[in-house]
């Protein structure tokens, strides 16, 4: 079975009340980025990470698990 | 002037040109540097796939209109104006593109994405290059193939397929869930 990196990425976004360009100018990405993350179409890089989940106040593991 | 010469004037001005349109064309765009870089990430990622289309029956007109040694001046300037486009194109495949645009404009929209997709592009257009190398190289078993023409073939198979998969990576980033 592959495994897959799911997020909470848009849920948290929507709760914060943030649309996808504005997340994407707080961690220095275009909204393009942000959007293929959130849809799982592309894993970011551990720095990407960080700054999302820091720019999203959650832990790296709160905003991304692995799914089986 | 040298045929050669003119092409290579043609070819540089075909890009001086297609230059200042498009700063002419965005004359009026957003200012702010995320506004403007998801502008430019969007008019790339439309350009692609079209540049690669173009690029592909510029050499499927070369290859069709071959004179055998006809008119080899014609010929000469389009060999150069190729050239021209080849380098250009290449140079937008392995550096980050917009070299008109402002540095920060220029830094965001070769953010993460854009670079694992154009990494995904680079990796598509050498394995095409290499396919079709091997077969041209089949092909002179059966055929005379001279050296200008498998490097024309080798160069433009790679660095069209690069493009085309570069735009389609891009393209589908953009499209909303």
């Amino acid at each position: 079975m592959p495994e897959r990196l799911a997020n909470r990425l848009k849920e948290r976004r929507t709760e914060l009340g943030l649309t996808q360009a504005e997340l994407a100018e707080r961690v220095g990405v275009t909204r393009k980025t942000v959007n293929t993350v959130e849809n799982g179409v592309f894993t970011p890089s551990a720095t990407l990470a960080i700054k999302l989940a820091q720019a999203l106040d959650l832990s790296v593991e709160q905003l991304f698990w692995i799914e089986r | 002037m040298s045929a050669f010469m003119i092409g290579l004037l043609a070819g540089l001005g075909a890009v001086l040109v297609v230059a200042a349109v498009v700063k002419w064309r965005s004359r009026d765009k957003p200012v702010s540097v995320a506004d403007k870089a998801e502008f430019l990430s969007r008019r790339r990622a439309r350009m692609l796939p079209a540049l690669a289309v173009i690029f592909l029956s510029q050499q499927a007109t070369f290859f069709s209109q071959m004179s055998g040694g006809e008119h080899v001046s014609a010929e000469k300037a389009k060999i150069s104006a190729w050239l021209i486009l080849s380098v250009v194109l290449l140079f937008g495949l392995a550096t980050k593109g917009f070299w008109l645009e402002p540095k920060e404009v220029r830094d965001l929209v070769d953010d993460e994405n854009t670079r694992a997709n154009r990494n995904e592009g680079m990796r598509w257009g050498f394995l095409f290059a290499m396919g079709s190398a091997i077969a041209i190289y089949v092909l002179t078993m059966f055929d005379v193939v001279t050296g200008r023409e498998a490097v024309h073939i080798v160069l433009s198979f790679g660095i069209a397929a690069a493009l085309l998969r570069w735009g389609v990576l891009e393209r589908r980033a953009h499209r909303d869930a």
